[in-house]
């Protein structure tokens, strides 16, 4: 997932290949008056002046072709090469979503991401599966502050509004892992606030729906058994829902499959048993001014919850 | 080092400047009185130019460095716990908040107030008082902004406080009203100073100075001043409405009550995109001051420079929302805002090739302010490639809000803005102190900024094209961003700063044991190394004759004109040496117009400063009758500030001088500079309305349902009486002025109690109609734009019935005559101009429902 990347510049989609394609256009021609204007200017500096050049009271003159020719028409130029390539690229990064696009809800938190698919049925967080060659159509909003979803190599960034939905579409080709900085500051742990994003064949997208789909599993010992008690009955489902149980809590993620996911905290760290454990005992050591409360448990309770959340694959 | 005195620069020599004895009365006369009371009181323009300049450096090295040296240690590595997240937000916020208000426009206004004078051939500004009240009220919010820090509630949402994080909601405590409050005082200061700016530029210039012979350096303030003018005022409004949000639980921002986050963006950046090229435009003039003395060449393209800075500051007003981009626009509004924003690179482009021109046409004298000025070139024109980059709508859906932006608009406003500063303090030092900044040391200081700019901020293009957003705290060690930021931070430690100690280990070792300076040290062209360094308190005894644009270049001698002309600037010099005289000319010829008396030290503006001061202590403490107090305090200090004063001659002897010299004098005030002030005070009045207007009918436009439901439409009869007699009072003011001037002074005073009359009824019948409605300000929109924008219009009005008492009460002392009534004039024009908002303010909230 965190593999060094080039970011915009290494697209994985048509998306951010149209944009990229724009970059490098926009570079080789910024480059190419970069260049003449730091020659004229070298040139300018050092040339060697004849020792009876002096000003001439009708120097001016010439320097009427260096106004229009540098001020006028060299920017005209530029800019209508520039703004034909940004409407034609405009067609391709557009926001209308097309027909056979897979829907995919996301509403921004202070600070994680809550993905829903209306049509599979599924609610999740922090993590965004999808089919590779199939258009996403991404109908963002929020739930408090403004947040920015930006997924560098498949697509620019839209932001989540409290008042609107706002829709990005993009499209992997390749399977693959990318991560999705928010880009909107959104308050204090707004570098804490990533998602992962899964690209993968139609095929085992569709098997992720089916496991997704499931309620959550059954406590499968007494210690798991225990731990689901303390978390359905206790402050935890205030927050949190787990399907299948009577948890509905809708203030924090999603925990049903929680088990499945990459990381814990929008990012923060990765999910791990031994990640999990510190997060339980004092999430706001991982994530200052989370707003999840560090849990009062014993230590026997303690491992019961963190084995009940364990096993929610 | 030796401290032989240099020899001008080859070529070029300096006019005499005849000092007549006279001169040491005037000096005496224009200088402040001597110590603390001088200081409180002080109102001589180098001393206002000189405040603003070093407060504005002292603001810089607190928030423009301090701040980034801590955010750069901390992003110097990944994972970095060095800072908590709360204080790199306050880190980031505050670096913001404080370089875009409290650094670059005081430094320039400095700049302005310190050089104008001199460079147009004239005394003083024409309010010096208001330049006072200026560095007040900017130093007063400079404070209480950074007096959050004592009680540890230091804003931390941004310089841009995008709501509903900025809001009562996400924002609870108080922090983001020190942000609001704070530089709403700086903010009140800035425009005070284009007002200044705007009519001193105008009106007050060496006589033959036309606008065609006015440098590019007064061009650059004045189109500056405009601009403060139409963007300052849409952020105070923007940022009314954000503490009546936060303070009064209006519903402005608030998309779950009608309101409409985005509101605040469309007002915030109508301000913010301008303020990049208020900051802008002032740097190129001083690049076009400085140009064309160090290559030895006028400048080439004169006219097209200034018609390329008169472009650039009406197109900035219309690309604001190239900040928004992501925002989820329409692809029409889109494509218009960014070719919009792409075309501001047409004038910029005349600008770079005008330079080139010059430079290539010239021959270079390798001085400290001309390297800056290289510098520039070489800076500024790779951060406006990156500027057209980013306003391509589908790039900037990359781009924006990530490091890519931020090295972008570091090289513009570093380039573009922080060079020409530089370039102008090495320039200017001398004409002040009287002491050369030290060459060594300047290129040192040079050589450091240029390759710690490029160092420091190039590496961010590239790391946020990899995807590094703004504002992170942090970032994961793998994903490969660690040594551009790296790189970065080195660029911050091991240049920047060692460039700026440089910098002020150098102004702190001038000021001692600098070389002396004479009048014209680089040889310059413009009037202002005309006379001695430093300059007298009144700078001109004689006023200079002007014939060119580049008076010392072109003239043997700088008081040679018209016979009558002459005259009239050597008599000014011997008379009268009572009260400062100063010369109002014609905007475009230059002619002389008026002699007029230019107010003298007075404590009233710093009362005005500490009432607007106390006006916004008190609303960020919630003391709101303190808001009454300080609204008393302000007001009897504009009166004390404007009191008219004993005419300090006769009838008589001015009219001996008028028959001399056929220019009218004006020892009670200017008519000319009253009449321009009350034009510039009605187009604000009138930007702040417009402002509101706006406001509303974009929330009108977010409501389908308009008045939400359980509101009536309203009732529009009770309305339309008051709108009957508010606009009945300017007929009878209308009428009262023809009988004034036609020397009927009880008809005067009649029509004037009825004006009164009128006015006051249909204000009352208003006031009763609108605080009848059955909605309050805090459940809908709706209501809280309804509330706010009558209650403007009836300040607006109370405002106005006020300086009519005032009128009234000196007209019954006996202070008008049918000579001498302008300000019954003004009063007049500024009541007419109420009335217009009254009607179409409140048609708008009256009938703006059934628009549909």
């Amino acid at each position: 997932v965190n593999q060094p990347s080039g970011g915009s510049l290494d697209p994985q989609g048509p998306v951010a290949e149209t944009i990229a394609n724009l970059w490098w256009v926009m570079l080789a021609l910024g480059a190419a008056i970069f260049l003449l204007v730091v020659v004229l200017l070298g040139v300018g500096l050092f040339r060697e002046r004849k020792s009876a050049e002096s000003e001439s009271e009708a120097g001016e003159r010439p320097f009427r072709s260096w106004l229009v020719g540098g001020g006028i028409v060299l920017p005209v130029v530029a800019l209508v090469i520039v703004l034909v390539a940004t409407i034609i690229a405009m067609r391709d990064v557009g926001t209308g979503a097309p027909s056979g696009a897979l829907r995919v809800e996301i509403v921004g938190h202070q600070w994680w991401w809550e993905i829903r698919y209306p049509d599979e049925g599924i609610t999740t967080a922090n993590e965004l599966h999808i089919p590779v060659g199939r258009p996403i159509a991404l109908q963002v909003t929020s739930g408090d502050v403004i947040h920015s979803f930006w997924v560098p190599r498949l697509a620019g960034k839209i932001d989540l509004l409290p008042e609107e939905t706002n829709t990005l579409v993009m499209e992997a080709n390749e399977p693959g892992e990318h991560r999705s900085e928010c880009a909107e500051f959104c308050g204090l742990q707004h570098a804490q606030m990533a998602l992962i994003v899964v690209a993968e064949p139609a095929d085992r997208f569709a098997s992720w729906v089916s496991d997704q789909r499931r309620p959550a599993a059954e406590p499968a010992d007494v210690t798991a058994e225990l731990g689901a008690q303390l978390v359905v009955d206790g402050d935890c489902a205030s927050c949190h829902a787990i399907r299948g149980t009577s948890a509905d809590g809708n203030a924090g993620p999603d925990l049903t499959h929680f088990a499945s996911r990459p990381t814990i905290g929008a990012g923060a760290v990765r999910n791990t048993s031994a990640n999990l454990a510190r997060w339980i005992e004092n999430p706001h050591a991982i994530k200052d001014g989370v707003k999840m409360p560090a849990p009062e448990l014993s230590d026997e309770q303690f491992d019961a919850v963190l084995a009940y959340l364990e096993m929610l694959e | 080092m030796t401290t032989r005195q240099r020899p001008p620069l080859p070529g070029m020599q300096t006019p005499t400047v005849v000092e007549p004895p006279s001169g040491k009365e005037l000096d005496a006369l224009f200088a402040d009185p001597p110590g603390l009371w001088g200081q409180l009181t002080g109102v001589q323009n180098d001393r206002i130019g000189t405040r603003l300049l070093l407060t504005g450096f002292f603001f810089l090295l607190l928030g423009g460095s301090f701040d980034s040296v801590v955010m750069r240690l901390q992003l110097a590595v990944a994972e970095n716990s060095l800072v908590s997240p709360q204080l790199y937000n306050e880190l980031f916020t505050n670096h913001g908040s404080v370089t875009m208000f409290l650094v670059i426009l005081p430094i320039f206004e400095g700049f302005a107030i310190l050089v104008l004078p001199l460079l147009l051939g004239t005394r003083e500004l024409p309010f010096p008082r208001l330049g006072a009240f200026s560095y007040w009220t900017f130093l007063f919010g400079g404070l209480l902004y950074y007096s959050s820090t004592l009680f540890e509630l230091v804003p931390d949402a941004g310089w841009f406080a995008y709501t509903p994080l900025s809001g009562p909601e996400f924002s609870p405590d108080l922090a983001l009203d020190f942000w609001v409050l704070g530089l709403g005082v700086a903010e009140v200061g800035a425009i005070a100073a284009a007002f200044e700016l705007i009519i001193g530029i105008l009106k007050m210039r060496a006589p033959g100075m036309t606008l065609s012979r006015m440098p590019l350096f007064a061009w650059a303030i004045l189109v500056m001043s405009f601009m403060i003018l139409f963007a300052f005022t849409p952020l105070i409004i923007g940022s009314l409405l954000l503490e009546l949000d936060r303070g009064f639980g209006m519903r402005f921002f608030d998309p779950e009550r009608g309101g409409s986050s985005l509101l605040w963006q469309h007002l915030f950046w109508i301000f913010g995109h301008p303020e990049v090229y208020i900051q802008f435009v002032p740097a190129t003039g001083v690049v076009s001051m400085i140009l064309p003395v160090f290559t030895r060449r006028r400048i080439v393209g004169h006219t097209w420079l200034v018609a390329a800075l008169v472009a650039i500051g009406f197109l900035s007003f219309g690309l604001w929302a190239h900040h928004m981009f992501t925002v989820g626009l329409s692809p029409l509004i889109l494509s218009f805002f960014a070719a919009a924003s792409m075309a501001i690179a047409i004038p910029a482009g005349v600008q770079i090739f005008a330079w080139l021109g010059t430079i290539w046409s010239g021959r270079p004298v390798w001085r400290t302010p001309f390297l800056f000025v290289v510098g520039f070139l070489f800076v500024f024109v790779l951060g406006g490639i990156t500027g057209v980059m980013v306003a391509s709508p589908p790039f900037d859906m990359q781009a924006h809000d990530s490091h890519f932006v931020v090295g972008h608009l570091h090289y513009v406003l570093i380039g573009g803005v922080a060079f020409p500063i530089f370039a102008g303090v090495y320039y200017w030092f001398p004409k002040f102190t009287g002491k050369m900044l030290d060459e060594r040391l300047g290129k040192w200081n040079f050589w450091l900024l240029f390759l710690g700019v490029n160092v420091t901020f190039f590496p961010m293009h590239i790391v946020g094209l990899m995807g590094m957003p703004r504002r992170v705290y942090t970032y994961d060690a793998d994903v490969g961003w660690g040594i551009y930021n790296l790189i970065s931070t080195i660029g911050v430690l091991c240049l920047i700063v060692p460039g700026i100690g440089v910098f002020v280990w150098n102004v702190v070792r001038s000021v001692r044991r600098g070389e002396r300076a004479g009048p014209n040290p680089w040889g310059a062209g413009t009037l202002e190394w005309a006379v001695p360094s430093p300059p007298a308190q009144h700078g001109w005894t004689i006023l200079p004759i002007v014939h060119g644009r580049d008076p010392l270049w072109d003239q043997d001698e700088l008081h040679r004109g018209t016979p009558r002309m002459e005259q009239f600037v050597r008599s000014l010099a011997e008379w009268p040496l009572r009260w400062r005289a100063g010369v109002i000319v014609g905007t475009a010829d230059a002619r002389p117009q008026e002699v007029f008396r230019i107010a003298k030290p007075s404590i009233w503006p710093l009362f005005a400063a500490g009432a607007v001061l106390v006006i916004f202590l008190a609303e960020l403490l919630k003391l709101r009758w303190g808001i009454a107090v300080g609204l008393g305090v302000l007001v009897a200090a504009v009166i004390g500030w404007n009191w008219p004063e004993e005419p300090p001659m006769t009838v008589e002897e001015e009219a001996a001088f008028e028959r001399a010299h056929h220019v009218p004098v004006n020892a009670g005030g200017s008519v000319v500079v009253a009449a321009w002030a009350t034009g510039i005070a009605i187009l604000f009045f009138t930007i702040a309305f417009g402002s509101l207007l706006l406001s509303y009918f974009y929330l009108r436009l977010e409501n389908p349902q308009w008045p939400p439901g359980g509101v009536a439409d309203p009732e529009f009869t009770i309305a339309a009486i008051a709108a009957v007699l508010v606009v009945a009072a300017v007929a009878a003011l209308r009428g009262a002025l023809r009988r004034l001037g036609a020397s009927e002074q009880r008809g005067f005073v009649r029509g004037l109690v009825i004006t009164l009359a009128l006015a006051v009824a249909g204000t009352i019948v208003q006031f009763i109609d609108v605080t009848g409605m059955t909605f309050g300000v805090g459940t809908h929109a709706y209501g809280s734009i309804f509330h706010t924008l009558s209650g403007f219009l009836l300040l607006l009005t109370g405002g106005a019935v006020v300086t009519l008492v005032m009128v009234l009460w000196w007209t019954v002392r006996g202070l008008y005559t049918v000579r001498r009534y302008a300000t019954v004039r003004n009063v007049a024009r500024v009541y007419t101009s109420v009335a217009v908002m009254w009607v179409i303010g409140f048609a708008t909230l009256y009938l703006g429902p059934y628009l549909t």
